[in-house]
């Protein structure tokens, strides 16, 4: 398989997966595959396999690492040792520090680190199949590992690297191409087309390198609304009961690869709006919290917590909490205890068999 | 910087042990749910993923070629590695294997080692000379308790997929790896005076102490190890041996008989 | 009004003047920073967030736990980036710094509110009201933040429905810590509850569907062990363990009751 093939283009235009030169490999995203991330994704691009945790904003340390003014954006590329041909030694290589630090700089221009001074934001991508363009697909799962993870971004971060190739410019490299072609430039834009990662490495001239840049930009757009779609499809979309299944679904695409069609694994279509959701203002947070009692011994001032009946307080407090967390000149906080008051939400059940006597019927057993 | 675990959760933990009970609800012999899966990385020689809970460990296996170790020249090498990622839970961080990741490694290996698992001398290529080297790496992605077993686990399956890559040495055709036992990890933790398997990770943090036993088909014993600092009774340490083959026979039907019917 | 999904990036209004919580200003139009839910008013625009880690503002009430004592503070974890400070001075009583452990000590839960929120997020606590809430028993269950809302429900609808369901005390924390506190097998259907609503946050008629499952587990538990259910539990009350909170039960019972 390390011998090069003749043609890595037929003479009709088709590449050895049997792309054309404009289309990516097909991608497969699931989110939230991890429970003690705070943000996941999990991300197969062609043969790649790729696994992203978020965590943060938490608290950094060392101490010394803090920034007083923003949170520290960590960004930790790692293989798996099993990920490549040759067993790669664990632990960090020249190579993926350095990926790790320019990956970490297409993201700086996009969080919202000032919104949580001293705080950190890791980012942990982990490489289980390696199958080249592994930093591209990296980068498209940690947009939306972000995202998951609540992370403030002024918008997702898309990347896909354009190559040549038997003296053609084709878009996103598989590895035939990346062993053998003649140039590799992985490229990551915002939604705005703003490049946040940039390297490139062979031979290309100015001219190839502005077709390139339209190659790149056409499938960053397929990518971004791949994105969106599954971000959309996420947050949209209830759960499925029995819960759907949290794991990555990893299948062998080694054999078949090379027959694949590139097709999206998600049509953009399919983010048609299911359900829309009627308590959407309740999400606001509502400031509301139970008000406790305690027993009035005197003596004894650790007195455990007891509740009373529901109180529901003001929106003063959240308004509080909006306006700390948001520094932005034009951003001002605001809630929605109007819209909270006029819908309303009590046609349950449990409004009907409403008691006071009822809550504290639960010590009859207890006698 | 390792969770706080509270005060409030220990009582809660401890009482519900006294009751006979757990969080979850689980009996003191239950496993969580276990999903297993196998042939997942192509660039592998074998691989296997566990999900025990919501616990996620990808095993992967590479075969290459080395010399020998002088004392065992005629025998392949086992080499196993474990790497505690901090993907895998806010307390894991980056950096080199702390003491925990290695001491599970060796676990997971000597397990392997010590059952005769793998059937060392057909990893010979030419003796003195030449050999396998059999690397198993485990990949720990979600740390939601019990990572030894889940560890164990993938990693017997991994292997037991495993192809001899003979065809890129050229070196004849590719075979499955020869295997000659099933060695299963069981993880006892005892919390209170209780004993329990498969501890998840609020019982993990609670525990005074747990035991891997790593046993083999015929109910033999072939790798043990005490984890934490509190002392166990001797009748405590059968009890636990008896709970661990008992559960290993059963994970080993229901999970790991079926790779060998494969081959 | 239209409940819309947005996700960071989405377009929200060309009027920049609205720009509210959760949202940024490019070039004069409005954007969202978050997987949210748009929330458009006359005069601002803004994104509900669907995810997310707790920050401290002033008032909120959150439970906290002791992670260091030092000789005039509780260091406490409130489930956020920033850790909060209780100093001695806020106890009610005065105490010396040996002292400090017997009030609190390392792995305590606490209920505190906030007093105070610097610019540098130093965190200060103090009572929530006079009283000061230490958490004895029972279990502190983490729910995300920003789902808490969910949990509390419009007016209160949620909790309610869950306490007289579950038969449990329930408290909120603002920083998605909520401790509850009730017999066994209540606790566990309401954990299960409180992980049913955390999962399904985004789902519409949300008390219905968390009222019927508390229904039909309370209904599969009582097939599979019916009259044994109230005699074990009677068991359990006698354990010495118990006789504390049994004994809370009584005085909640005496609290509860409308008449006094």
């Amino acid at each position: 398989m390390n011998d090069k093939p003749n043609k890595l283009i037929t003479d009709d235009g088709l590449r050895l997966d049997g792309r054309r030169a404009d289309e990516i490999r097909p991608m497969k995203i699931e989110i939230g595959v991890l429970s003690r991330a705070d943000g996941s994704c999990y991300l197969e691009w062609g043969r790649n396999k790729i696994l992203v945790g978020v965590f943060g904003p938490r608290e950094a340390h060392p101490r010394r690492l803090q920034r007083a003014d923003a949170a520290v954006i960590r960004y930790r590329y790692n293989m798996a040792s099993f990920s490549v041909e040759d067993r790669a030694r664990p632990g960090p290589s020249r190579r993926s520090i350095e990926i790790s630090k320019v990956s970490r700089e297409a993201f700086e221009p996009v969080i919202m680190a000032e919104l949580y001074p001293k705080t950190a934001i890791d980012i942990f991508v982990e490489i289980l199949q390696a199958d080249a363009g592994t930093r591209t697909a990296a980068i498209n799962a940690s947009s939306i590992a972000l995202a998951d993870a609540g992370i403030p971004m002024k918008g997702l971060v898309t990347s896909c690297a354009f190559g040549k190739v038997d003296g053609q410019i084709v878009l996103d490299l598989n590895k035939e191409e990346d062993n053998y072609g003649e140039a590799d430039f992985p490229v990551a834009m915002t939604q705005d087309g703003e490049i946040t990662l940039l390297q490139m490495d062979g031979h290309l001239t100015p001219e190839e390198i502005k077709k390139g840049f339209e190659l790149v930009k056409k499938g960053c757009k397929e990518i971004l609304e791949i994105q969106q779609t599954v971000l959309r499809k996420k947050f949209e979309t209830p759960v499925e009961e029995p819960e759907a299944e949290p794991e990555a679904k990893i299948v062998d695409t080694e054999s078949e690869a090379a027959e694949t069609e590139p097709s999206l694994e998600y049509a953009p279509e399919a983010a048609a709006v299911e359900e829309t959701i009627e308590e959407a203002e309740e999400l606001e947070a509502e400031p509301s919290e139970e008000v406790t009692e305690t027993v009035p011994e005197a003596e004894e001032l650790e007195e455990i917590v007891k509740e009373a009946e529901v109180e529901v307080v003001d929106g003063e407090a959240i308004e509080e909490a909006i306006e700390a967390e948001t520094e932005e000149e034009a951003i001002e906080a605001e809630t929605e205890e109007e819209a909270i008051e006029a819908e309303d939400e009590s046609k349950g059940p449990w409004k009907v068999v409403k008691d006071p006597s009822e809550s504290g019927s639960r010590g009859e057993n207890d006698e | 910087m390792s969770e706080i675990i509270t005060t409030l959760k220990k009582d809660y933990i401890y009482n519900l042990m006294i009751k006979g009970k757990r969080q979850d609800g689980r009996g003191f012999k239950d496993f969580r749910d276990i999903k297993l899966e196998t042939n997942i990385i192509s660039k592998a020689e074998g691989s296997a993923k566990v999900t025990l809970g919501e616990t996620q460990v990808l095993v992967g296996v590479k075969l290459q070629t080395g010399t020998p170790f002088p004392d065992s020249q005629d025998e392949g090498v086992i080499i196993t590695n474990l790497e505690l990622n901090p993907i895998a839970s806010p307390e894991f961080e980056p950096g080199p294997p702390r003491e925990d990741a290695i001491e599970m490694a060796r676990v997971v290996d000597r397990g392997i080692r010590e059952s005769g698992a793998i059937d060392i001398k057909k990893l010979c290529i030419t003796v003195g000379e030449s050999v396998w080297i059999v690397f198993i790496d485990v990949h720990v992605l979600n740390d939601d308790g019990n990572l030894i077993d889940a560890s164990c686990l993938a990693a017997i399956a991994a292997l037991m997929t495993t192809v001899v890559p003979n065809e890129q040495q050229g070196i004849g055709t590719n075979v499955p790896l020869a295997m000659k036992e099933i060695p299963v990890g069981v993880t006892v933790a005892k919390i209170g005076s209780k004993l329990i398997v498969d501890p998840s990770l609020d019982e993990e943090a609670v525990c005074e102490t747990k035991m891997t036993i790593v046993s083999s088909s015929d109910g033999s014993v072939a790798g043990m190890q005490k984890m934490g600092s509190a002392p166990l009774t001797e009748a405590e340490v059968m009890e636990a041996i008896d709970m661990a083959c008992e559960k290993a026979a059963e994970l080993r039907e229901l999970y790991l008989e079926e790779l060998v019917k494969q081959e | 009004m239209e409940k819309k999904i947005v996700i960071p990036g989405d377009l929200l209004s060309e009027n920049s003047k609205k720009a509210g919580y959760g949202t940024y200003v490019k070039n004069d139009k409005i954007y969202s920073l978050f997987c949210g839910i748009e929330s458009l008013k006359e005069d601002k625009v803004g994104v509900i967030p669907l995810a997310g880690a707790y920050i401290p503002s002033v008032n909120d009430v959150v439970i906290g736990i002791v992670i260091v004592v030092t000789p005039s503070n509780w260091i406490m974890d409130i489930a956020s980036p920033y850790d909060g400070l209780f100093h001695v001075s806020e106890y009610p009583r005065r105490i010396e710094s040996q002292n400090m452990p017997e009030v609190m000590d390392v792995g305590d839960s606490i209920i505190l509110r906030v007093k105070d929120v610097d610019s540098s997020m130093k965190v200060e606590l103090a009572l929530r009201d006079s009283n000061f809430y230490k958490l004895k028993t029972g279990l502190v269950v983490k729910v995300e933040p920003v789902k808490v809302p969910r949990v509390i429900g419009h007016g209160g609808s949620m909790i309610s429905m869950l306490k007289k369901e579950t038969n449990c005390s329930i408290f909120v924390g603002q920083n998605g810590r909520i401790w509850i506190d009730g017999r066994d097998e209540d606790m566990e259907l309401l954990s299960k509850a409180l992980r049913k609503i955390e999962a399904e946050a985004q789902r519409s008629g949300l008390t219905d569907r968390i009222y019927n499952f508390l229904k039909s587990e309370r209904s599969k538990k009582k097939e599979s062990r019916p009259a044994k259910y109230f005699k074990s539990k009677k068991k359990e009350t006698k354990l010495p363990k118990e006789s504390h909170s049994e004994e809370i039960y009584r005085k909640i019972d005496v609290l509860l009751d409308p008449k006094n």
